[in-house]
């Protein structure tokens, strides 16, 4: 259990980090998505006690992470997979990780098969493919056997191989029921692999709850609703609270679900040809709700007022 | 590359029943770390190479120009003639042990696998230490036997090991090699960056030596001597010479001793303190 409580982190004037607040539960894939710049790195460096929060507290199975007695063999993490010295070989770069963690040498091998990298464990890591290095980062994170894993950006700059990859990889470790948080830039990559999003936005919480539930909450989830006596049904929808937009012969209601329509219709003997929930895709509700949260939008409006 | 199924792990390794890691730990990652780069028996033998080659080359230089030796010709004095590349090459070596790891960003993977981060400090100086000890002593006696030895070869007059002075400089100047090695460490460690630790640590050991021949003996004497080099020189070479930039040698220890602790105490602290 990784637990974020009223944190903040402030470089000089630069808030990365504002007053956030999560828990990441055990056992389940938890995504941690937000724009470029929103703090999520920042955030996964408190976790592992590289960065110390300005405010507040970041503790990993209720202890600070420089706590721990033998931390390796409890969270696992892949921050930056191009952090190895170029001359050492896969399995000298793994070697005195393994010993700084007290971790045997023959878990080297074991995590070299693990992520498909034994044929090449003797070749300089300087010479390794973006995709190499992932697969050695993540090598990294499994040395100690943890239960929690921290992948940051694991998927970034690959691949569609690469990508198939980590994703069907980082759905086995969650069948073992490890802890996995795994920050995004990109909503498609959690579509498919987590279970639950915690998404940031300038620093700031925007959501803490599953997929459904994030989706649900944007303007562009809607039900669509085709009628002959549209006309006479947009106003009794209104009047119950629903917002209406009319559309081409239909209407695309939100802040009423599917049945209350179909029941409201049914009530006043009105006919309903079509009754359809549409979903936002995640990539939708992402851009809505962390547009007003976007770093470089000041800049944006700049650009579009010279233009 | 095939993708490897991860075989269902033996129930997972729980945290409570492992022994935390050790010093040992912390000391062995460390030196499976520089012991497997070839940059450091580079770094190394090429440290020992030019001091030995130096004093070679002016020995040679010295005997084949010169029938007769200078009045105050000291054959102990002439051979330690390429200490000086020793001190560079070795003060660089101490600020690339900490340095390189920030420019790679292994520490990062450091200091998540140990982030008890005394330790890693611990672990680092003794490292640099012990292997500058030995390699500044190996340098230093290397020196000396082949200044002596082809000194001889000309005829000059040559002296051994046995003898307290040639003790004193040669044994003294490889036993304190370590000093700007553990300044140079302790710069990168504050600066996190190579040149930065480079300039920094070479110019604490030479600037005060530059302007000292610009200044008064009233200077020399009271300013340059507070200086790292002077004090360091001063329990070596201020044995066989009273130059005014010497001082007594328990004073020059006491100096020597309170450069160290300044500047490694700050690399301490900030090492403790700091993001990663």
């Amino acid at each position: 259990m990784i637990e974020v409580n009223d944190v903040t982190k402030q470089y000089g004037d630069t808030v990365a980090v504002d007053h956030l607040s999560f828990a990441v539960k055990p056992g389940i894939v938890t995504g941690f998505l937000g724009p470029n710049g929103a703090g999520k790195t920042t955030t996964m460096r408190m976790i592992l006690g590289l960065d110390t929060p300005s405010s507040g507290q970041v503790t990993v199975n209720g202890r600070s992470y420089r706590d721990i007695p033998a931390p390796m063999h409890e969270v696992g993490a892949l921050l930056d997979a191009k952090a190895a010295y170029g001359g050492h070989t896969a399995q000298q770069h793994l070697r005195w990780i393994a010993r700084a963690g007290g971790i045997p040498e023959k878990r080297v091998g074991d995590v070299l098969d693990i992520v498909g990298l034994a044929d090449v464990a003797g070749r300089r890591v300087g010479g390794f493919s973006l995709g190499m290095y992932q697969r050695l980062g993540i090598a990294v994170a499994l040395l100690g056997d943890p239960r929690i894993l921290i992948f940051d950006e694991p998927v970034n700059g690959l691949d569609p191989e690469g990508i198939r990859w980590i994703r069907s990889f980082l759905q086995q470790l969650a069948a073992d029921g490890r802890t996995i948080l795994l920050s995004s830039h990109l909503m498609s990559e959690m579509e498919e692999t987590a279970d639950h999003i915690i998404v940031i936005g300038r620093g700031r919480l925007i959501a803490d709850e599953s997929i459904a539930a994030f989706t649900q909450r944007s303007r562009s989830s809607h039900v669509r609703v085709v009628s002959p006596r549209a006309a006479d049904l947009a106003p009794l929808l209104e009047r119950a609270g629903a917002i209406v937009t009319r559309a081409e012969g239909a209407l695309s209601v939100t802040g009423m679900e599917a049945p209350q329509i179909g029941n409201l219709a049914a009530a006043n003997g009105i006919e309903v040809h079509e009754l359809a929930t549409r979903r936002a895709s995640l990539e939708a509700a992402f851009m809505e709700l962390t547009e007003s949260s976007l770093q470089y939008q000041a800049d944006a409006k700049k650009i579009a007022a010279v233009a | 590359m095939t993708t490897a199924t991860i075989p269902s792990t033996t129930p997972l390794a729980g945290a409570a029943t492992t022994p935390p890691a050790s010093f040992w730990n912390t000391l062995g990652a460390e030196w499976s770390k520089v012991a497997t780069l070839r940059s450091t028996y580079l770094t190394l033998g090429l440290g020992l190479f030019l001091s030995v080659a130096t004093t070679a080359v002016a020995s040679v230089a010295m005997g084949a120009t010169n029938t007769a030796w200078p009045e105050e010709f000291d054959p102990i004095l002439f051979s330690m003639v390429g200490n000086v590349f020793a001190l560079i090459v070795y003060s660089v070596f101490g600020v690339l042990a900490v340095s390189r790891e920030y420019s790679s960003g292994t520490i990062r993977l450091t200091l998540i696998a140990t982030p008890a981060r005394h330790k890693v400090l611990f672990a680092k100086l003794l490292l640099v230490t012990l292997t500058i000890l030995a390699f500044g002593m190996l340098t230093t006696i290397a020196m000396f036997l082949v200044g002596q030895a082809l000194l001889g070869a000309y005829g000059f007059p040559t002296t051994t090991l046995a003898e307290t002075d040639a003790q004193w400089v040669v044994l003294g100047l490889g036993a304190t090699m370590p000093f700007f090695s553990i300044i140079g460490l302790a710069l990168g460690v504050l600066l996190r960056s190579t040149a930065g630790g480079i300039t920094t640590v070479l110019g604490l050991l030479w600037l005060p030596q530059i302007f000292g021949e610009f200044m008064p003996a009233w200077g020399q004497e009271h300013i340059i001597s507070l200086f790292p080099g002077s004090a360091l020189d001063s329990m070596t070479l201020g044995q066989m010479m009273s130059a005014p930039p010497y001082s007594a040698p328990p004073l020059a220890a006491l100096l020597a001793a309170t450069w160290l602790f300044a500047i490694v105490g700050a690399a301490y602290v900030a090492f403790q303190r700091r993001d990663a």
